[in-house]
């Protein structure tokens, strides 16, 4: 009876595991076109248009920060070298409890000003607005904390133009990236809503003055694997469902939203961690509710460096977030799944998301379950152990290891043959140590998810700019 | 379950993946390989290069180029980078010379390609290296085309730098061709024939309401004054759209000939025609509307108070202005901005 049970459950697990290997497959090849005609494009000469056109809509910068003194001065320093026609910045410090706003205010020689904004979405109490005299541009809100998507919503109220992007204390955007993830916006007169900005893993890198000099990987395996990680998600997944109008991830790290729209929709979400992806789900929603034909767009091209944490214990906290963030906005747009009135998001991207990227860590918890339980207490027929072996190897390494290919194949943005061979081992490995460890901590999210207690994640940050 | 199946399956995709990593290393290394030698070559040519468009007589540079492996590719980067940091190669002979003899054959071929990106790329060269001579192949692909895609965009503004105005006709076939692209168009233009467009546009000869849209707005940008009276002639149309851009366009041209033409617009039902009246007003310092940019300070539309605000700021005596109404005006929001700006005028003065 028992074995049977199991003999009945590792049959499902395997065909899971291969069916979704095989899902992986289609989605790339849904993606690979645009891949790799964008990427001949030379951009240099496709932004240049854009620089040029005074039309160019003016966005407002949110920069969220809590305990960030060691890095907001550079992000916003970054920040003032972006090419940009018209832009302002707003830093938005959620109570932190170190010298965040002294900073700000000591570097950017800032006075407190009265202001007088809208509050679209109602916030945490507003303690001070303040404004730089050397660029007056830059502006600080102090606030009490309030997590960081009330933070936003903030930022938001304050901000003065119709379009705004958010962008983490932790990331470096390239000169022309605002202007990069812009264009779909301009090209389409403001019927793309929403561009994402594909991010890329800046550790290992040499990056001065927002611009990248030299691109190399890093030393430490945990970071190397993240870049696998990013690789299999980014090709495999992200891309395909951007090329359908599905996509449901905007990355926290960069995104730019039409104002409106969102104050539309309600701004943030400060009852979910997940809020950047909650918001772009409730946007889809809004969308298909109305049947209006704007839509959201992700742009392949590489625009924003982020720092990956190197610590386990950081990366745990990370993945229980993500996690934690992915269930909460399933269970809050529940009633989108499978439903065909919500189009392909509903029929396609939902499922996606809920049987791939949050239920997947559930089912590859039990095949290694099994693999354990086969071997060494006879749980299941030793042969089924091993053939769930097999096949956790396939799903973990050889797709990712498929996925470095992939990229090489496509994008090659890692210049040495060396990279490729150390990015291509590093993957083969995923099974048997980096996946079970994801797997782990991504089970550990979907309970922090029923227990329900925010904060802003902590990082130990080493700065990525020189 | 046949564990032979399995076994047979992992070794397989794992050999051909090794496989594959093999091809693509190789692949890799010829990349790197070629990409040093065009690198070192295009290192070898920049000073004859320079020389060369310098002084054309000195033809070191052409016997140097004919001796190169990658020729094209070396003087397409070349001429790339000397026009994008020379001001005014957008005429330049030279430039024009060399890539017609040598990179003709080169993008004819490569519009033909199956590979949008290259094709983009091709027709950015051509605008940025004033390749007439492919003007005739241009017009055939543009004739051709029956979508306004990204593509067809680029051709028509490429086509237009090469002075082809007949581009202008193309659009008028797409409806919804945007404002944007007859901005661009109007941008690229000779100068005689850029004023003979305007002219035709706001007519409205081809009865084209983008059209006169973009003719207006880009009168505003580039500071037509000569249009003056045309664009005033805008503001008593029916049209609400084209109220707005005229207004706009006044507010960036920095001149109206007669203030009291802005008058009915301080007490318009559109928003827009309240906010671009106190702008205006503000940025030609007009000081008989400084009562009722102090009534629009309390407007219900955010965007009218801040503007008014703002015009208040421009006058001499606006901080006076604004001190007084952040204390007087009965209305809330109305003390609030004026607080705000009358803190920024401070701001400013240290």
């Amino acid at each position: 009876m028992m074995h049977s049970f199991f003999f009945v459950l590792s049959t499902l697990i395997i065909g899971y595991l291969l069916f979704s290997s095989l899902s992986y497959l289609g989605l790339f090849a849904l993606a690979f076109r645009k891949v790799k005609n964008e990427n001949n494009l030379v951009h240099r000469e496709s932004t240049e248009i854009l620089l040029r056109n005074q039309n160019t809509y003016p966005v407002s910068i949110l920069v969220p920060a809590y305990n960030e003194e060691v890095g907001v001065v550079s992000t916003v320093r970054s920040l003032l070298a972006l090419e940009y026609p018209q832009k302002e910045v707003i830093v938005i410090d959620d109570g932190s409890k170190d010298m965040t706003s002294e900073q700000m205010i000591k570097e950017f020689k800032m006075t407190q000003i009265p202001f007088a904004f809208r509050t679209h979405i109602p916030t945490a109490e507003i303690e001070a607005i303040y404004q730089s005299t050397i660029f007056p541009y830059i502006r600080l809100i102090k606030k009490a904390n309030g997590g960081k998507a009330d933070a936003l919503n903030a930022g938001i109220n304050l901000s003065s133009f119709a379009y705004f992007c958010a962008i983490d204390g932790d990331s470096i955007l390239e000169n022309d990236g605002l202007y990069k993830t812009m264009k779909p916006i301009i090209e389409s007169d403001g019927q793309v809503i929403v561009t994402g900005g594909s991010v890329r893993i800046a550790n290992g890198s040499t990056i001065s003055r927002s611009k990248v000099e030299v691109i190399d990987l890093p030393r430490h395996p945990v970071v190397i694997m993240q870049i696998v990680e990013y690789f299999r998600a980014f090709l495999i997944g992200r891309l395909a469902l951007s090329q359908l109008n599905i996509l449901l991830i905007v990355s926290g790290a960069f995104g730019v939203f039409n104002k409106e729209r969102v104050i539309q929709a309600g701004g943030y979400n400060k009852n979910t961690v997940g809020e950047d992806m909650e918001l772009v789900v409730r946007l889809h929603r809004l969308l298909r509710e109305e049947k209006s034909k704007q839509r959201i767009e992700y742009v392949p091209d590489p625009v924003c460096w982020t720092e990956a944490p190197e610590s386990l214990e950081v990366l745990q906290s990370q993945r229980i977030r993500w996690q934690r963030g992915l269930f909460e906005t399933l269970w809050t747009h529940r009633k989108m799944m499978l439903n065909p009135k919500y189009g392909a998001v509903g029929m396609l991207s939902m499922p996606y998301f809920l049987f791939i990227e949050l239920l997947g860590a559930v089912f590859e918890f039990l095949g290694y379950f099994i693999i354990f339980g086969g071997f060494f207490f006879s749980l299941v027929d030793p042969t089924i152990a091993l053939i769930m072996f097999i096949v956790t190897i396939l799903y973990g390494s050889l797709i990712s290891a498929l996925a470095v290919l992939l990229e090489e194949l496509t994008l090659h943005k890692y210049p040495k043959v060396s990279h490729l061979m150390r990015l291509y081992f590093w993957a083969l490995t995923e099974a048997f140590w980096y996946r079970p460890l994801m797997v782990i901590w991504r089970i550990q999210g979907i309970f922090a998810a029923f227990r329900k207690t925010a904060h802003w994640g902590d990082m130990k940050r080493k700065g990525i700019s020189t | 379950m046949n564990i032979y199946f399995f076994w047979v399956l992992i070794a397989f995709l794992f050999l051909s993946q090794l496989l594959l990593l093999l091809v693509l290393s190789f692949r890799k290394l010829l990349i790197n390989k070629k990409e040093q030698t065009i690198s070192q070559q295009y290192d070898k040519l920049t000073e004859s290069f320079s020389s060369y468009m310098l002084d054309s007589t000195d033809d070191h540079f052409l016997e140097e180029l004919y001796n190169i492996s990658h020729q094209t590719i070396v003087l397409e980067r070349l001429l790339n980078h000397y026009v994008a940091v020379t001001k005014g190669s957008a005429n330049s002979s030279q430039v024009t010379q060399l890539s017609e003899t040598y990179l003709t054959e080169r993008y004819t071929k490569q519009l033909k390609r199956r590979n949008w990106a290259i094709r983009m790329n091709t027709l950015y060269f051509i605008e940025d290296f004033h390749m007439k001579s492919l003007t005739p192949f241009l017009k055939e692909k543009l004739h051709k085309s029956f979508r306004l895609d990204q593509e067809t965009q680029q051709l028509i503004r490429t086509l237009t730098s090469l002075n082809e105005p007949m581009t202008l006709s193309v659009m008028a076939r797409y409806v919804d061709a945007p404002v944007r692209l007859y901005i661009d168009v109007f941008k690229r233009l000779q100068l005689d024939i850029q004023l003979e467009e305007l002219d035709a546009a706001l007519k409205n000869e081809h009865n084209n309401k983008v059209l006169k849209y973009a003719a207006v707005s880009y009168i505003g940008m580039t500071g037509l004054m000569g249009f003056l009276p045309r664009i005033e002639e805008e503001l008593l149309s029916d049209d609400e759209e084209l109220r707005i851009q005229a207004l706009k366009s006044i507010q960036h041209l920095q001149y109206i000939s007669s203030p009291s033409l802005l008058t009915p617009f301080f007490h318009s039902t559109s928003w827009q025609e309240r906010m671009f009246a106190a702008r205006i007003a503000g940025k030609l310092q007009l000081s008989r509307y400084q009562e009722v940019l102090s009534e629009l300070l309390g407007d219900s539309v955010w965007w009218v108070r801040y503007s008014s605000a703002e015009a208040l700021t421009q006058f001499a005596d606006g901080d006076i202005l604004l001190s007084h109404l952040s204390a007087n005006h009965p209305d809330r929001y109305a003390r609030d901005m004026a607080t705000q700006w009358e803190a920024s005028l401070l701001g400013s003065e240290k």
